[in-house]
């Protein structure tokens, strides 16, 4: 056999012992189409078989029988009950509130964080070890963590707020706080995955342009808000959609941190369908609340796609 | 490196490390008091003010985690989950990322991005229905109950980090195989996959946290506590009368661990990941 090193000879050599060109590649896709087809199928199985039952089962006066569910024909139904029930207007609200708040929050301190960072000379890789513990932390261990802080009677937070004169209010007992509570849970545990993102833009960026801005006598304010912003803002976007897509599925850090309460004043979309789903057992509502909330993560990803969909092009 | 510039501490006082320094405060002062609160004795969990040091240093809380609860079981569940899952999406995730990256399909946008849509799916969508077709199925309460769908949710995203590697390959890497005769699965084997290896570890470290950590499917498909995996085990250590922070966090300190070590051994694999398997994207 005869490999050669220069790529001007490889061609001729290669080409006869794959046959023709449009021979080959549409036996090379064939091969493409076989080595996808077992993903595919498994996602298609239990991914896109049950979004599609999840609509069905939206639109249908499903009754819970001995083995399952019966799905009784078609229903609009469970759409106008939930649009119209007071409990899915609050849990939407309280959904958008957190999740703007939480992604704003995130971002700003992500950002600076990741500036910090980029300055530090030494230990800066340590700095990023200590960074993913809170990002590879499960969510349920995070909830308990400020659970404990927060308790009313023993807690730290409580002590802290005792210290400076406010007393002992009831973190967890009241809406507000409760809200503000968990918000802060999540910041802890998401605030160093924004700011990795963010540190890993920063790094891409060409120096020269700084060194341009400096000889131009460019403040670091300046320098910030013109070059480092704008050439960001792609890692910016990617972070910010990150983040909104997974905020709006809220679940596990109000399931066990508040349980949604007190009342419903932390029940998020996601944990209201549980709830309507397997605390009431009415699969057709649930569902439709469980299709809504996807239809409108559905909508943000496109939204956010423009972004993407120039450089996907660009590599296909 | 550090060692070489060790010399003089003054040099490190600015307002970049001190910036530094708080950073590692807000990062680690909750991370240490879930370690020192699994030190504590159950009596001094509920000091008021609370101790910042655990005295006496008490591993009674391990050992309750152990041995009166089935934290161990946990353990063993989320391991055989999480580990039988990953193996399954890095198979057919390089599979799949060699073909989109690499070979000539038809379709492949259109693909790709169903791919991207899916894997930001929330996994209350798909709840209920999955929970039906288990059931039918008998495997509530099963392993495969937890493998099957945590491989299907976690294969999109891996499929986009490792396709992104593959484009990276120089297309003449195939050329040299198929000039020593070597068929596709060897050209894969042999020449494409050694230099997807960084793209590999990436996937699999996200794919491993990932399954590690979910809650909502093992919540509702594996209550039954021979199969619980641990964030559900966690979450149900507690009563509505008292919560056992004690033995909560001495089981957390024990979770934690492994992924931790996972992610500082393989840190760069995760930086790279969320550089080029998404940015790039």
């Amino acid at each position: 056999m005869t490999t050669t090193s220069s790529d001007t000879e490889q061609v001729p050599v290669a080409a006869p012992l794959v046959g023709r060109p449009d021979v080959n590649r549409k036996r090379m896709a064939r091969l493409g189409w076989g080595f996808t087809t077992p993903s595919l199928i498994v996602i298609g199985l239990v991914t896109i078989f049950p979004i599609v039952y999840s609509v069905v089962l939206s639109f249908s006066a499903a009754t819970v029988t001995g083995n399952g569910v019966a799905l009784n024909g078609f229903t609009g139904s469970n759409y106008s009950l939930v649009l119209s029930s007071s409990k899915w207007h609050y849990a939407l609200g309280f959904t958008i509130i957190y999740t703007l708040v939480t992604v704003l929050v995130e971002l700003v301190f992500g950002t600076l964080i990741a500036l910090v960072l980029e300055r530090l000379t030494a230990g800066r890789g340590l700095m990023m070890a200590l960074l993913l513990i809170p990002w590879s932390m499960i969510t349920v261990i995070n909830a308990e963590l400020w659970g404990y802080i927060y308790q009313g009677t023993y807690g730290v937070a409580d002590a802290i707020l005792n210290a400076v004169g406010l007393g002992h209010p009831n973190i967890l007992g009241q809406s507000t706080p409760a809200i503000i509570g968990l918000m802060i849970a999540d910041i802890w545990k998401t605030t160093p995955f924004v700011a990795i993102l963010v540190l890993a833009g920063l790094v891409m960026l060409p120096g020269d342009i700084y060194e341009a801005a400096e000889v131009d006598g460019s403040s670091g304010w300046s320098t910030f808000w013109r070059i480092t912003v704008p050439l960001l803002r792609p890692t910016l976007a990617l972070a910010v959609m990150f983040r909104v897509l997974q905020a709006f599925g809220l679940f596990d850090l109000p399931y066990v941190l508040t349980n949604g309460g007190p009342g419903t004043a932390t029940t998020s979309l996601a944990i209201l369908g549980y709830n309507v789903i397997f605390k009431n057992l009415s699969f057709g509502p649930g569902a439709a609340v469980a299709t809504t909330s996807a239809l409108l993560v559905l909508l943000g990803c496109l939204l956010s796609l423009r972004t993407f969909r120039v450089q996907v092009g660009k590599e296909d | 490196m550090r060692n070489r510039k060790r010399t003089g501490w003054h040099r490190y006082i600015n307002g970049i490390n001190i910036s530094a320094f708080f950073v590692v405060l807000f990062v680690g002062l909750p991370l240490y008091w879930l370690i020192a609160s699994s030190f504590k004795t159950p009596a001094n969990l509920g000091n008021s003010p609370p101790q910042f040091f655990p005295n006496p240093v008490s591993v009674g809380n391990y050992t309750d985690a152990f041995k009166n609860n089935d934290f161990g079981q946990y353990f063993i569940n989320s391991l055989i989950v999480t580990l039988i899952a990953t193996a399954l999406v890095l198979i057919l995730g390089t599979m799949a990322g060699y073909a989109l990256g690499r070979l000539p399909m038809r379709g492949k946008f259109t693909l790709m991005v169903t791919l991207l849509i899916i894997s930001v799916f929330p996994a209350i969508a798909v709840i209920a229905p999955l929970y039906l077709v288990l059931r039918n199925l008998g495997w509530l309460n099963s392993y495969q109950g937890l493998i099957i769908p945590y491989t299907a949710f976690n294969l999109p995203f891996a499929i986009w980090i490792l396709r992104n590697y593959m484009l990276g390959i120089p297309k003449e890497m195939e050329e040299t195989g198929r000039i020593d005769g070597a068929g596709p699965f060897r050209t894969l084997w042999t020449i494409i996959l050694p230099m997807a290896l960084p793209g590999i570890f990436t996937a699999g470290i996200f794919c491993f946290t990932a399954c590690w950590t979910e809650f909502l499917m093992a919540l509702t498909f594996n209550s039954a506590n021979q199969y619980r995996t641990i964030p559900v085990g966690i979450a149900e250590f507690g009563t509505v009368f008292t919560v056992p922070y004690g033995t909560i966090f001495a089981a957390s300190v024990v979770a934690v661990v492994p992924i931790g070590i996972l992610v500082f051994i393989f840190r760069k694999f995760v930086i790279s990941g969320l550089t080029s398997g998404a940015v790039k994207g």
